[in-house]
């Protein structure tokens, strides 16, 4: 027993307790719950958001789009449309919510497009601390934003006015992704040009967008070099394509161009596999952070702001005492004047 | 003297009130006389026909000269070709066709103005491609991507000119760049601007129009072409778009195009022009060419096939690489290279070929004789005629 807290290589040994057997535990109990995850994708329309989502997941989460004409576009405001799909890899069941933001940037004034979007986060904020201040806290469904992928457009110059207004607006609510859509129109000076751009507007206007962890020290070297090629490449610059091409007998995932094939999984064409790689590693940690950080963040902004009502009126409570006791004292100043008169009158 | 000889002038096309280039036909009724000339039909322009003329003694066909997509200027036809006007032929020849080439030679030597105008989102390849049109660096930027491109608050106007020179013909091109068109967060009424700038070309030009002592020649500022840029989302149109060639389409020529159109592959370019195209009708939108201005049979059908294939995907460049041997501008991806004057790739060649080498005259005639007009009758309408140029003594209006 004098060796019970060395982790064992051999179970047989004498001192080996077991305990290190609990990850997998946790694991096989997860693995048998599943995993719940909720990205949101904002973006113009025309970006390829939708085709991106299904070439990420390799699902057709929008089987029949109807793409309205600009005569429709004019009567629709935001909204949020919420799809749910379930996919299982190996046994391993992911509940997978996305969010779409139709409508975004589409008006000629853009001014209230984010306050749909940033009421829906609130929302399910809202709800989870509800949820989690409960009585029956056995099943709280996780609806919140683990992660939102922001398409910024390859035809300009870096972020628009509307890009840096609504990354402002969020960023303290949820995990920002900046993706740089369509990006087999770009060069690769163009890309890497674009790329310094806007990392350097998102320093200049203080937008805090989802950084990666650095990898443990103890982990190995081959991951530690994938950290660091992830973290040099945001913005990821992607390609989505929902066609099968045949590119040396091989069928992939690309687009056909009189001048040539872009292959969606070719590193060298896009970042489109460094993104999924990012997504699936960083999973866990996307919803960590978001647990940790943006619903504490608004747990605490919540209950100060329910607290404070609160404050209020047991101030009132004390101003009314004061109040009253002033209003005694003169009353009794009143009193003791009236009865020195009477004196001096009887005094006569 | 003549008898039974009638002049009729009549109109071929369609009847536009105002100001309508007049063609004049003078037809010989009475075929008998063959003593008569016919004199040839001609057609009096303001300006040099874009192909060069052949001069030649009677012969039955006058050869056209190039044409890009089928000329639709300065058709000069040596009577006795067959055509229904010209019935008899020409004993002798007189030499009045050389008036084309002393017209041209007049208006080399005086050179010509094009002033276009180009509106888009920032970061369309606005800049890129009007030098590659022009073949010159022309737009505000003289060097590719390297400046500041910081996105000013409000819409601005910057005009830049240029001489550029080809075979001999000047040609002062003004460029006129509209930065910030389209990139606020609140976008309502950003065309006011542009509008107000195309209406205060015309009233520049209105006033010096207006003066007893004219100009020989009236410079002309007015924007004979407005490039508008869509952007390839190969959705559709967006709202900006529309609301924009809704209010301009009356007051400028627009062209619209589809701006780096590498984007999209082949069927997604050909779904998105037909949807951008369906739309532009359904909102009653007249890009130029214009339906209503087409004045005959030819230039109708020869019109009718580009507004079937317009609008243009192009894609601008101004590098150039070697493709099987060959230098061409194009793009350099790491999947292949895009060439610019490929019609395969884009229809960058049909744009040019459009724009420049067969409607460039008729986009200033449609400018002038209709756009100006228009607007030159509301303003002598309103206000029941011109205030007197107060601004210059040495001048005063004739109203």
């Amino acid at each position: 027993m004098s060796q019970s807290g060395e982790k064992g290589k051999f179970p047989e040994a004498a001192g080996y307790v077991g305990f290190a057997n609990l990850p997998n535990q946790v694991h096989r109990k997860s693995v048998k719950k599943g995993f719940e995850f909720t990205l949101m994708v904002v973006g113009e329309s025309g970006l390829g958001k939708s085709t991106l989502i299904n070439s990420l997941f390799l699902t057709d989460l929008y089987p029949e789009r109807y793409i309205p004409g600009a005569a429709e576009k004019i009567e629709r405001t935001v909204q949020i449309e919420a799809s749910t799909v379930e996919i299982e890899e190996r046994g391993v069941k992911l509940r997978l919510t996305v969010v779409d933001t139709p409508g975004y940037g589409d008006a000629i004034n853009s001014q209230d497009c984010f306050k749909t979007i940033i009421q829906y986060i609130d929302n399910q904020f809202e709800r989870y601390l509800h949820d989690e201040s409960g009585l029956n806290r056995r099943h709280i469904v996780d609806n919140r934003v683990h992660c939102c992928f922001y398409f910024i457009s390859p035809f300009g110059h870096g972020l628009k006015p509307l890009d840096v207004e609504f990354m402002k607006a969020i960023h303290s609510k949820v995990n920002i992704v900046p993706v740089i859509a369509k990006a087999d129109t770009l060069t690769l000076k163009e890309r890497d040009r674009l790329k310094r751009r806007i990392l350097d507007e998102i320093a200049e206007h203080g937008i805090r967008i989802y950084q990666l962890p650095d990898a443990d020290s103890d982990e190995d070297e081959e991951f530690k070099e994938q950290t660091r090629i992830l973290k040099a490449s945001i913005p990821f610059a992607v390609i989505g394509s929902n066609q099968l091409i045949e590119v040396k007998g091989k069928k992939i995932r690309g687009r056909l161009y009189p001048w040539g094939v872009v292959e969606v999984e070719n590193p060298d064409h896009n970042d489109f596999l460094k993104l999924r790689t990012m997504l699936v590693t960083h999973m866990q940690d996307l919803q960590e952070v978001t647990q940790d950080l943006h619903y504490e963040n608004f747990r605490s902004e919540r209950l100060k702001r329910a607290g404070r009502a609160g404050e209020e009126d047991v101030m009132d409570k004390d101003q009314i005492l004061l109040q009253k006791e002033a209003e005694l004292r003169r009353m009794q100043e009143m009193i003791s004047q009236m009865q020195a008169q009477m004196k001096m009158k009887g005094d006569e | 003297m003549r008898s039974a000889s009638s002049l009729s002038s009549c109109r071929l096309g369609n009847e536009k009130e105002g100001s309508r280039l007049k063609r004049e036909r003078e037809v010989e009724s009475d075929r008998d006389m063959s003593e008569s000339i016919v004199p040839p039909e001609v057609r009096p322009k303001p300006a040099v026909p874009a192909k060069p003329p052949h001069v030649s003694a009677p012969s039955p066909t006058a050869p056209h000269g190039p044409s890009g997509l089928g000329g639709g200027v300065g058709v000069d036809r040596v009577p006795g070709s067959g055509h229904s006007g010209g019935g008899s032929t020409l004993l002798g020849y007189i030499g009045i066709d050389t008036i084309i080439e002393q017209m041209r030679k007049k208006t080399m030597k005086a050179g010509f103005d094009f002033n276009i105008m180009i509106v888009g989102h920032s970061g369309l390849g606005k800049s890129t491609l009007v030098n590659t049109l022009f073949k010159s660096q022309v737009s505000r930027w003289s060097s590719g991507w390297g400046g500041e491109h910081k996105i000013p608050k409000t819409v601005e106007i910057k005009a830049v000119s240029h001489v550029i020179e080809e075979g001999g013909v000047k040609m002062k091109l003004t460029v006129i760049d509209t930065p910030g068109f389209g990139d606020q967060i609140n976008n309502e009424n950003c065309w006011d601007p542009i509008s107000k700038y195309i209406n205060e070309q015309y009233e520049k030009f209105l006033k010096e129009e207006v003066n007893i002592a004219r100009k020989k020649r009236i410079p002309d500022t007015r924007v004979h072409c407005c490039l508008y840029f869509i952007s390839p989302t190969g959705h559709s149109l967006r709202k900006l778009d529309i609301e924009f060639m809704k209010h301009l389409s009356r007051v400028v020529n627009i062209i619209p195009v589809i701006a780096k159109s590498d984007t999209m592959t082949l069927d997604e370019k050909n779904e998105f022009k037909h949807r951008v195209r369906k739309e532009l009708e359904t909102y009653g939108i007249e890009y130029y060419p214009q339906n209503e201005f087409d004045d005959d049979m030819e230039d109708k059908n020869e019109n009718d096939k580009i507004r079937e294939a317009m609008p243009f995907a192009v894609v601008g460049s101004d590098k150039e690489y070697q493709v099987n041997g060959k230098r061409v501008l194009g793009r350099k991806t790491a999947w292949g290279v895009v060439e610019v004057e490929n019609p395969n790739h884009c229809e960058f060649a049909l744009l040019r070929d459009f724009l420049i080498r067969s409607h460039l005259q008729d986009l200033k005639e449609v400018t002038h004789n209709i756009h100006y007009e228009t607007y030159r009758a509301r303003r002598l309408n309103d206000n029941g005629g011109l205030h007197p140029i107060s601004s210059n003594n040495t001048q005063e209006s004739n109203l």
